[in-house]
């Protein structure tokens, strides 16, 4: 049996750019909404054709199962550097990285900081939640102070370990990154905030500005070992505070 | 032929009622580690080696040892052998994709003789392949991975209760011969809990690398020796002596020289002092038919997939001998070319697409058949073993 639905009642759709196939995430995980988000406006600008991902080894390592782009899994923290291939061998397609926080802030951590650093003309996403999620739950450079993960059992100890990074300040000092944000995905009003981040970004890069940065702050309940609600709160109360949402940096004429 | 016995008599504990706990392989190597006196780990995440991980960095600290999260498999090995030149005990684990990035501190820790143990827990490759895959493909890849293939000695387990036996025995050879040593596992091996008897569980003797005692004022040669299979005497980094520790073309002195007639013979002794202890390191376990007609080969998770099917096989009458070899690397020629005596084929099976160790050791087998049975993306089962010998 087929239900139609009248085109006046349609008040929401799934964006066509997101494939149907049941999303691997764990239940709550901020993953599938940010895919959602980046699909919605890609389908908004009418730009599925000219956009390629560059995805992640980490949780999103499917993430071209979920986004019907052109997609490329790099290797881990890679990303941005494949990216850099495709965006200058195609510099009139909009190119994307999707990256974790161990993906990006770690083991990437040369390949960021370098991509930004020479401008290159795409939009970096970085999913910060504070984990290696897929490997089990292991400390990552973002975890919070006294954080307890797998392998951080004692809790993080800053002065052994490292005060967790604010990778996304770090980059923003750096001249080639045009406009550098931090947002999240737990809320409707955050939603549309990253939406807006989202656009203003792959604007910005049809014009050619440079490197558009957002990190967008997340949950992970199955390695915080909590329930969905129970991790949104947590992250509101612990993660927020330390890695507060909104602009860094955001050029005069975005203004 | 079984040179097990040279290991005879080192139970660690003598203990005659079994004590049986539920350990995966990568907890028994985290606790052979530590039992061989370890007290260095760095560690990044990977499956299927995380929980070797995982384990150092709940245990080091109860031991005044150091666990360090690194940012990636480049530092996490680095980390090791910094550690290494103040001649602690030091080891990480890995899989495929973090010894990729390994590879250049390998042949450093090799160049320098800076002994540190690695733990690679094979997965499904090439480049991230299959995490939760297992897979024996990595022989080449590992052994292999110095320019100049030097022999970097490799030891594979084959069960949890093993993998305590062969990371004493890799930090033993590591200590002895200064350079990196390797434990090879797979993914079966280190993510299946299985049982391990505490009581029965066997050490290679815990020992330290020979130091420099007394030099008068800086004679002191980081890398003296008088014939090339002699391992130079260490002296730590902050001790008394000045050290001068270099990844490139050395002389005896540690000083980077090209292709000066020392420095060539100091690189001819990297490799010379390894093999010269080639028969000492050398380790199989053999099941043994006298009249063996056959001769099966295997190593690693394979091994116990062999025991099975050698059990089936020798039911139907057939006259099979079975190899476990532990010391993959150096290569047990003597012990493989005696275990071949008497038998017209050899079979050596191995979880790989194209036969990497058969590839390398049969030209031991002159005048017999060696046939591979391979299996690929999946584990090899006793059947699979079975239809090939019974033919």
């Amino acid at each position: 049996m087929e239900t139609k639905i009248d085109s006046m009642e349609l008040v929401y759709a799934k964006p066509e750019t997101l494939t149907d196939t049941p999303m691997h995430y764990c239940p709550g995980c901020g993953h599938g909404v940010a895919h959602k988000i980046l699909m919605e406006v890609i389908d908004e600008m009418g730009i599925t054709e000219n956009t390629i991902g560059v995805a992640p080894v980490g949780c999103s390592v499917f993430a071209y199962m979920y986004m019907n782009v052109d997609m490329q899994e790099a290797a881990h923290g890679r990303a941005s550097a494949a990216a850099t291939g495709i965006k200058r061998v195609l510099p009139d397609k909009f190119v994307f990285s999707y990256q974790g926080d161990g993906d990006l802030a770690a083991i990437g951590t040369a390949e960021t900081i370098h991509t930004v650093n020479r401008g290159e003309n795409i939009l970096m996403v970085f999913i910060n939640n504070g984990i290696y999620g897929m490997t089990g739950g292991q400390m990552a450079p973002t975890s919070l102070a006294g954080m307890k993960t797998s392998t951080s059992p004692y809790g993080r100890d800053c002065a052994t370990m490292g005060t967790p990074i604010k990778m996304t300040e770090l980059i923003a000092n750096l001249p080639g990154a045009y406009y550098v944000t931090r947002q999240s995905v737990h809320t409707p009003a955050a939603v549309r905030k990253l939406k807006k981040a989202i656009k203003a970004s792959f604007e910005a890069q049809k014009q050619k500005k440079g490197t558009c940065f957002i990190e967008i702050v997340s949950n992970c309940p199955s390695g915080w070992k909590m329930t969905p609600l129970e991790s949104n709160d947590w992250m509101e109360k612990n993660m927020f505070p330390y890695y507060t949402p909104g602009d860094i940096k955001v050029p005069q004429e975005m203004k | 032929m079984d040179s097990r016995q040279q290991y005879a008599g080192m139970t660690i504990e003598n203990m005659s009622t079994p004590q049986i706990k539920i350990r995966t392989g990568n907890q028994m190597i985290a606790e052979g580690a530590l039992h061989a006196g370890c007290l260095f780990f760095a560690g990044y995440p990977i499956t299927p080696a995380s929980g070797i991980y995982k384990s150092m960095i709940e245990e080091l600290p109860k031991r005044n040892g150091v666990a360090i999260s690194s940012p990636d498999e480049i530092s996490a090995l680095a980390y090791c052998v910094g550690a290494s030149a103040r001649g602690v005990k030091a080891m990480t684990a890995t899989s495929g994709p973090g010894w990729s990035l390994m590879i250049e501190t390998v042949q450093y820790a090799l160049m320098t003789e800076l002994p540190v143990v690695i733990a690679m827990v094979q997965r499904l490759g090439p480049s991230t392949g299959g995490a939760t895959q297992g897979a024996q493909g990595d022989i080449f890849l590992t052994e292999y991975c110095t320019s100049g293939a030097y022999t970097i000695p490799m030891f594979a387990p084959s069960t949890a209760q093993e993998c305590f036996e062969v990371t004493t025995l890799a930090m033993f050879w590591a200590e002895e011969l200064r350079t990196p040593v390797i434990v090879l596992s797979d993914k079966e091996i280190g993510m299946t809990s299985e049982d391990v008897d505490f009581a029965s569980l066997k050490s290679f003797p815990v020992n330290h690398r020979k130091q420099i005692e007394n030099v008068n004022g800086n004679s002191y040669k980081t890398y003296d020796f008088k014939n090339l299979s002699d391992v130079p005497l260490f002296a730590p980094v902050g001790g008394k002596h000045k050290t001068t520790v270099t990844g490139s073309a050395h002389d005896k002195c540690g000083a980077l020289q090209k292709n000066s007639p020392e420095t060539i013979e100091v690189l001819r002794h990297l490799q010379r002092k390894i093999t010269s202890r080639a028969q000492e390191m050398a380790f199989i376990k053999t099941d043994d038919d006298p009249k063996a007609e056959i001769l099966l080969i295997s190593f690693g998770i394979t091994a116990r997939t062999a025991r099975e099917a050698v059990k089936q096989a020798r039911e139907q009458g057939i006259k099979v001998r079975l190899v476990n070899v532990i010391s993959l690397f150096p290569i047990p020629e003597a012990l493989l070319r005696n275990a071949a005596i008497g038998v017209h084929t050899v079979f050596v099976a191995e979880e790989n697409l194209t036969g990497q160790y058969r590839s390398v050791i049969q030209h031991l087998f002159e005048n017999k058949r060696v046939v591979g049975i391979n299996g690929f993306g999946k584990m090899i089962t006793p059947n699979d073993i079975l239809e090939c010998i019974t033919v």
